[in-house]
């Protein structure tokens, strides 16, 4: 984050629109000093940045509630809206960004009702146009420098010293956690946690895996199909013997000479039984076939006869008048010459005559399908006799057939039990030897048809198998997959707690040596920065060979503080460099500082004025004229980008005036106002280039 | 140097994670980033289920 500008439309002593503050700077010019006596606002300023990017303000920032300037309320006429508002433009990541947060009043004859804040913003890529952000403006400030850290680089430097109290210790192991990341660490952590947890819940309601028990089941019905199947084969092959068998004794009956003729009879008679009964099964097809052909037929007569009745209407009006057709006339009038030989010129009377036929002749087209559509109603209303006829035939056949069948088998009847009851007993035994055979053959048919049935309930059973497994496939696919992200869930877990581990015992320490070398830099005390484990700043000596902590002075703690901002600003930059994950995913980090070093003596004001704007990337310093004394000035110089003064204008009578003298040119600090009202203007002071 | 490599050894474990599960370690890190000032942290497990999700189809 590299701020560029601020500002500022009747907040707190800024009445009116103040020029627009920058704050660019280049790498080696890179602070903006700001000159102000006390009470000209440089707290305020202060508050203004923090105020639009968090919402928030320093301790010392007194009465948060009166933001809007006195002067603009006063001019307000009642029940009308006051509004203050500070616009503060910023760098990051190749983007631009405004973002301005607007406060309004409303002046009633009592008080004054604040109304909520409000906060817009603005970002221009790099093709410099100006768009809203796709999210809440709050969620882009927070991913830039999240509102937590804020005030380790907004800061009031008389009171920096607090951030190192024993009360507030636990306020920056937090921010310092934050900053470098273990509190993005944890909750990633933490909640990757949460959704393993979920995952595995889904995994529990997808069930588990039927697939192996249902592919047995399957197998199951599988062989059982195959066993009949194989019995289906013996039956076939059982049956085809025993028809050998029955033909083997009736030969034999034939060939004894007491019962040959009978015996041969019957074999004719089954020879004509077997062809009766297929003559049967081919008739009862043929019906079959002919009433799901023709069957309709029959049902027709209703809505022929409608067709007639309307054709015979429209023939009766003359729409369907047979003669003529329009094309025919058309073509005579084409060639203009008549049937009779008369010339039909245009004019004519026969023309005239010839082209009254025009509306009296029917179209060719029409008439052509109605005569067609005619004919083949026609033929329909015939076809349904044409089929009655075939199904007495058939019907007749049947019978013809059932009844011949019947006769035959009265015969063989008679044939059978005459050599049932036969004298000779090899003739007996050889009928009975028939008889049986026939049973068998009777059961084994039966089996067939038994066997048929069940190989259809079979297939089926499989059928609902296969369709099964595919569905439970399905599941176990959805199955596979919610393992596979658990496993990556638990991966990610293990990787990022394994960061956490590694983090700890190097961030730390390489943070604590970096704030340890600044530290030393600056104060002539032995004394040690330390960072605990739980990333707790204290300081220590170590003159006893044991290390104790130091009860410090407000100088040595200002110091540890300054020390310790500018050691994770530099840690943070350098890692974030390194492309590791970092919090301000930035590299750029600006230092808005309000009375600095205030306590400090010379030594340390020097140390810390040439230290901190090599640490920061960017200074905004808010300075008093005794703050602003030789040392430091000589130390930032070189540095500054740009400067400004804080006039004040004392609504009190005879004030005395101030001024500072910047580049030879005296900068009035305070003014007398011209009306009853106080109030600060922000100059730029002018170096000439 | 040694202190160097040790630095670079930190975030070793998610570079060397294999495709989705980095995808997951950096998608979820940019979410909580983005929460981090934030007191209600409702959704965030959808958030993070669906990042599950989406970087193991």
């Amino acid at each position: 984050m590299k701020l560029t500008s601020i500002k500022l439309y009747n907040f707190r002593q800024f009445y009116g629109k103040t020029p627009e503050v920058l704050l660019n700077c280049s790498k080696e010019q890179n602070i903006t000093i700001i000159h102000g006596n006390n009470g000209s606002g440089k707290t305020g300023l202060l508050n203004a940045f923090t105020w639009v990017l968090y919402d928030r303000f320093s301790a010392a920032f007194a009465s948060e509630t009166q933001l809007v300037n006195k002067r603009a309320i006063a001019e307000a006429k009642l029940g009308e809206p006051v509004e203050c508002w500070v616009e503060v433009a910023w760098e990051h990541d190749s983007k631009r960004y405004r973002a301005r947060r607007i406060c309004r009043v409303y002046k009633n004859e009592t008080d004054l009702n604040p109304g909520k804040t409000e906060l817009y913003m603005q970002v221009a890529g790099d093709d410099g146009k100006w768009y809203p952000p796709p999210q809440p403006p709050e969620e882009v400030i927070s991913e830039i420098l999240p509102g937590s850290l804020h005030q380790y680089f907004f800061f009031d430097g008389e009171r920096i010293e607090q951030i190192v109290r024993s009360d507030k210790k636990a306020e920056i192991a937090e921010a310092t956690k934050m900053l470098l990341g273990v509190e993005v660490l944890n909750r990633s952590i933490r909640h990757l946690g949460e959704a393993k947890k979920t995952l595995e819940n889904e995994l529990k309601i997808i069930g588990d895996t039927k697939t192996k028990q249902l592919l047995k089941e399957k197998e199951k019905v599988e062989r059982e199909t195959e066993r009949i199947a194989t019995r289906q084969t013996e039956i076939f092959q059982e049956l085809e013997y025993q028809q050998t068998l029955k033909q083997e004794t009736s030969n034999r009956l034939r060939e004894m000479s007491a019962v040959k003729e009978l015996e041969s009879r019957r074999q004719q008679l089954e020879a004509q039984k077997a062809l009766n009964q297929d003559s049967l099964k081919k008739s009862k097809e043929a019906l079959k076939r002919l009433i799901s052909a023709k069957g309709y037929t029959v049902l027709l007569p209703e809505l022929t006869a409608q067709f007639h009745s309307i054709t015979q209407e429209l023939r009766q009006q003359g729409e369907l008048t047979p003669g003529i057709s329009r094309e025919f006339v058309h073509e005579l009038l084409n060639q203009q010459r008549c049937l009779c030989g008369s010339e039909l010129h245009e004019g004519s009377h026969h023309r005239e005559k010839v082209k009254g036929w025009m509306d009296k002749a029917g179209i060719a087209a029409v008439e052509e399908t109605a005569i067609r559509m005619i004919a083949q109603v026609d033929e329909i209303d015939k076809q349904a006799p044409t089929f009655w006829e075939e199904v007495d035939r058939e019907q007749a056949s049947i019978n013809q057939f059932r009844q011949a069948i019947n006769e035959i088998e009265q015969q063989l009847d008679t044939i059978q039990e005459r050599l049932r009851k036969d004298p000779s007993e090899e003739i007996r035994n050889l009928q009975s030897r028939l008889d049986e055979i026939e049973a068998k053959i009777r059961d084994l048919t039966l089996e067939q048809g038994a066997i048929q049935q069940q190989t259809a309930n079979l297939q089926g059973e499989i059928d609902t198998f296969n369709k099964q497994i595919a569905k439970q496939k399905v599941n176990e696919d959805k199955q596979a997959l919610a393992q596979r992200r658990i496993t990556a869930a638990q991966d990610a877990i293990e990787r990022l707690t394994e960061v956490r581990n590694r983090q700890e015992q190097q961030f730390r320490l390489h943070l604590e040596k970096r704030v340890q070398e600044i530290f030393s830099e600056i104060s002539f005390t032995p004394y040690l920065p330390k960072i605990s484990e739980k990333y707790e700043l204290t300081l220590v000596e170590n003159t006893t060979g044991l290390e104790a902590p130091v009860a410090a002075s407000t100088g040595e703690n200002q110091i540890l503080s300054l020390s310790f901002i500018g050691g994770i600003i530099d840690k943070v930059r350098e890692w974030s460099e390194r492309k590791m994950l970092m919090v301000p995913d930035s590299s750029t980090f600006p230092i808005v500082m309000d009375s600095p070093f205030g306590s400090l003596d010379e030594r340390y004001r020097r140390q810390i004025a040439k230290i901190i704007p090599s640490l920061a990337n960017q200074l905004v310093v808010l300075v008093t004229k005794t703050q602003w004394r030789g040392e430091v000035a000589e130390e930032m110089t070189n540095r500054i980008a740009r400067e400004y003064v804080l006039t004040y204008f004392s609504s009190k009578p005879d004030c005395e005036q101030d001024a500072i003298e910047l580049g030879g040119i005296h900068y009035p600090l305070v003014r007398q106002s011209p009306n009853e009202f106080e109030y600060t203007e922000i100059l730029e002071v002018d170096y000439g280039f | 140097m040694n202190n160097e490599v040790n630095i670079n050894d930190v975030q070793e474990p998610i570079l060397t994670a294999p495709p989705e599960v980095r995808q997951i370690i950096e998608r979820v890190w940019q979410v909580e980033k983005s929460r981090l000032d934030k007191k209600s942290l409702s959704h965030i497990n959808d958030d993070i289920l669906r990042i599950v999700k989406e970087a193991v189809q």
